[in-house]
């Protein structure tokens, strides 16, 4: 073997480790950096409103389209291959902060993009993410950009009720919405009784349906609302049968267990959250409040 | 009457010349493939598809036809320098005003040509979204709004090829000339964003409340965001017939002007 030969494989062996070497030295950086959870939230998104709505140019539109398949794609189930052949799904940690920058970054270049807000709502203001406040803003700005649509305005009604607790907030939010051209006629009778005072179980009955009506069964949130619309339900014929017995007896019953020995009722409905039903001392019902009776009562 | 015949010959030629050049053609292929996108990619979300169509079909009217201009439209120009075919016209009875405005609307034509393909084929991928997934048609959609918004971007395309014809009369080199044509396309794309920032942002700095120096800027570049019609065509707002006409007559005064300045500058221009 010539000297030359030699030199020549013992330079391109050297040049071959060089470029394995630093090639998968920046592999294992990528991983790391993805491992800390940094790369999946870095992107245009963080920038200005400004910038990027000077950088989208005439291609706003798209862009905001691209984001929100961005902010889909992150909130996507992580799956890992098993080792016995399956899949198996991993917990996520969501950054939810980054996640909104993404929704508002969206709505900046295309304020009525309707997946925006309907992304948003099925995410933000629910557990973990606890982003209610910042998810009403994302509505707002969609209500005042689609005069056509009573949903945004809808599910800012729903949030008002269910997570702030605010009924007459809710209650002026539905009857604004209600004013929307083709609105569904519920939303008129929703905000007037919300608006009112009382009746609360069954109103919030009627909103947890209108918020299943054109829900998926898959989307995220629905098996949340409707565990809570079993369990209002449950409350609901509760409170009837309350009623009745104290129309029979003069007095309200002192347990539940009486309304099922006095026969008014057959048996106690099923709670979804496998909880005892409670009534406190004042007569309101609980579904998520085992040992009512022995702490003050309090608004549901 | 010979200066019009002179200026629609060289129409004729150039736009035999752009629809003979194989980047025409390559670019309108890249363009119907993006249309053709239209439908796999309108799948790929769950609400509001007639917009995510419309927007796509008209921003691949507005990409390829920025591509036309910027790469075809310059090297036509460009090519006719460089391989001294300007000296053959010149030396006829046609002058440089004839010269540039032939060039020019042989180059408006290749336009029209590419914005009518484009139009009609994302046109009917709308058609088959918009038939397909009637609940996310917009609620006041309408196809004339369509039409009316694909010519409006035809025009803008217009105005930024006057624009890269001035710019290509008096630099130094087609480089130079296709920078500065891309500068001034983005200037008047964020025209309106830039008064925006100027008279809310606070912190603009030197430029906070000289609402009067971007008033100056919007009369020396063009505005082009105000051609800018998928957000009103994708939902279906409304659009009048009068704005419309307007905007054609800003379109067409604007071109002219720049046209006029062109001609000065190519005067002095070294074509040797």
């Amino acid at each position: 073997m010539s000297k030359r030969l030699i030199v020549h494989i013992l330079v391109g062996f050297l040049l071959l480790c060089f470029y394995a070497t630093s090639y998968n030295a920046l592999l294992h950086h990528g991983t790391a950096v993805k491992q800390a959870g940094r790369s999946d939230y870095y992107g245009i998104w963080n920038l200005s409103p400004t910038l990027l709505l000077a950088l989208a140019g005439e291609f706003k539109g798209l862009m905001a389209d691209y984001l929100t398949m961005e902010a889909g794609a992150q909130m996507g189930t992580h799956v890992i291959r098993s080792r016995e052949g399956g899949f198996k799904v991993l917990k996520k940690d969501y950054n939810w902060a980054g996640l909104h920058r993404l929704f508002t970054a969206s709505q900046t270049l295309d304020p009525s993009f309707a997946q925006t807000f309907i992304v948003a709502q099925g995410w933000l203001p629910w557990e973990p993410a606890n982003m209610v406040l910042e998810t009403q803003e994302i509505l707002k700005v969609a209500s005042q950009n689609r005069p056509w649509d009573w949903q945004p305005a809808h599910a800012m009604g729903f949030n008002a009720y269910y997570f702030l607790n605010q009924p007459g907030e809710a209650g002026k939010i539905f009857l604004e919405a209600a004013k929307t051209p083709n609105a569904p006629s519920f939303l008129s009778i929703l905000g007037a009784r919300l608006a009112q005072k009382g009746g609360e179980t069954e109103t919030a009955i009627v909103i947890m349906k209108s918020m299943l009506a054109d829900k998926d069964s898959e989307e995220p949130g629905y098996s949340d609302i409707a565990d809570r619309l079993h369990a209002l339900e449950g409350v609901w014929v509760i409170e009837q049968a309350v009623k009745k017995y104290e129309m029979s007896h003069g007095r309200k019953p002192m347990s539940l267990q009486e309304l099922t020995d006095s026969k008014i009722l057959q048996n106690l409905p099923p709670n979804p959250y496998n909880l005892d039903y409670c009534m406190d001392t004042a007569g309101i019902i609980y579904f998520d409040k085992p040992d009512c009776r022995s702490s003050a009562p309090e608004s549901k | 009457m010979q200066a019009l015949r002179n200026i629609w010959f060289l129409a004729l030629a150039t736009c035999t010349e752009g629809i003979r050049h194989r980047v025409l053609w390559a670019i309108l292929c890249l363009a119907v493939l993006l249309t053709m996108a239209n439908l796999s990619i309108t799948n790929l979300f769950s609400w509001d598809l007639g917009k995510v169509s419309v927007e796509f079909g008209l921003s691949a009217v507005a990409f390829a036809g920025l591509l036309l201009v910027f790469f075809l439209g310059l090297k036509i120009l460009a090519d006719d320098l460089e391989r001294s075919r300007i000296f053959m016209l010149l030396s006829r009875p046609v002058s440089i005003w004839q010269y540039l405005a032939g060039k020019f609307l042989g180059l408006s034509l290749v336009l029209g040509l590419s914005t009518i393909i484009l139009g009609l084929s994302s046109g009917l991928s709308m058609y088959f979204v918009l038939s397909h997934y009637t609940a996310f048609v917009p609620p006041n959609f309408s196809w004339i709004s369509y039409v009316m918004a694909i010519i409006c971007q035809w025009m803008s395309l217009v105005v930024v090829l006057a624009v890269s014809v001035l710019c290509f009369s008096f630099a130094s080199s087609p480089f130079v000339a296709l920078l500065l044509a891309i500068s001034s396309y983005l200037v008047g794309q964020n025209m309106e964003l830039l008064r925006r920032v100027v008279i809310e942002n606070t912190h603009a700095g030197a430029l906070t409340g000289q609402e009067n120096l971007v008033i100056a800027l919007s009369w020396i570049f063009p505005n082009l965001s105000l051609f800018d019609k998928k957000y009103v065509a994708a939902y279906g707002m409304f659009f009048s017939f009068q704005e419309f006409m307007l905007l054609l007559l800003y379109g067409v005064s604007y071109s002219a002007l720049l046209l006029y300045l062109a001609t000065l500058l190519f005067r002095r221009k070294e074509l040797a």
